[in-house]
């Protein structure tokens, strides 16, 4: 049998894959306060006050941060969560540009 | 994003466990009222017209596929894609739910507005968030229009005392103010 690594089989399952990786992408915004945005994101994605606290300046400093990468429903999902919370955000696929 | 300074005595503080409480005078109470019901109102005004298809009412898919074409209800029920057509299908099958949702964020707030005792709130973890949420239409939709966007603080400032619009602003800011106090006891770790 051909010894594949996992490297290979990894990519192998990608091209396959019906789902290719999604993210969803929070933008900067004049209105919502810094500490919001960071309740937010660990209300809703149960993030660390770290980790969501370093995603928000990073929306805050460069005006955008990929919060969570996932199948095209989950971040659907996402998106209308933060659309609930008033944040400004949208999803796309993970390999287009910016 | 703007940065709050929430060192002043009132607004929210955690009680206990899961308990949040505010203390507003009634101007301010019914000031909140008033905003609320606006959000309310607003939000109604888009309704659905699909009458004609009771399953697609059942299921809650609308009639709605282009963006609302006031800025306000446009800020509040964004695109959730850059591409126009994703964009009007990702619309129809989801926003009678947000909409649906921030409706029920309104009315919880303007509920505890509604039955306070001597002008004293409180709301649990899960009433905390509705009025985060709710606060939060209120401000962006104040944010609209006092074009936040396009002006600075500094501007805001200074507008004139007889400009409508620095009454606006100091309601936007003293609602900044009262959010930034419930995120704080909301992070406060209970003792």
């Amino acid at each position: 049998m051909v010894k594949v690594d996992d490297k290979i089989e990894e990519a192998i399952k990608e091209i396959f894959s019906s789902e290719k990786p999604w993210i969803t992408i929070v933008w900067d915004d004049p209105v919502n306060l810094m500490t919001y945005v960071t309740y937010v994101l660990m209300e809703l994605f149960g993030y660390s006050r770290e980790k969501a606290h370093e995603l928000m300046m990073k929306v805050h400093t460069e005006g955008k941060a990929v919060v969570s990468t996932g199948s095209r429903e989950e971040m659907e999902h996402d998106v209308a969560r933060l659309h609930e919370f008033g944040l400004w955000a949208t999803l796309q696929r993970g390999d287009q540009a910016i | 994003m703007s940065d709050q300074d929430s060192n002043e005595q009132h607004g929210f503080h955690r009680h206990g466990d899961n308990a949040f409480v505010a203390e507003f005078s009634e101007p301010e109470r019914e000031v909140l009222i008033n905003l609320v019901e606006q959000i309310i109102e607003l939000l109604g005004e888009r309704t659905d017209n699909h009458v004609d298809d009771p399953l697609a009412a059942m299921v809650g898919i609308t009639t709605h596929d282009s963006p609302p074409e006031d800025e306000v209800l446009l800020r509040l029920l964004p695109n959730a894609y850059a591409d126009q057509v994703d964009a009007a299908e990702f619309r129809r099958y989801t926003e009678s739910t947000l909409r649906a949702k921030k409706y029920a964020h309104s009315m919880s707030m303007r509920i505890t507005l509604k039955s306070a005792i001597d002008g004293i709130i409180e709301v649990d973890h899960d009433g905390a968030n509705d009025w985060l949420g709710a606060m939060n239409d209120i401000r962006l939709a104040l944010g609209v229009r006092l074009k936040v966007e396009q002006t600075s603080h500094e501007e805001l400032e200074l507008l004139a005392p007889d400009d409508p619009m620095r009454g606006v602003y100091a309601v936007y800011s003293w609602l900044g103010w009262l959010q930034e106090s419930l995120i704080v006891a909301l992070m406060d770790e209970a003792i």
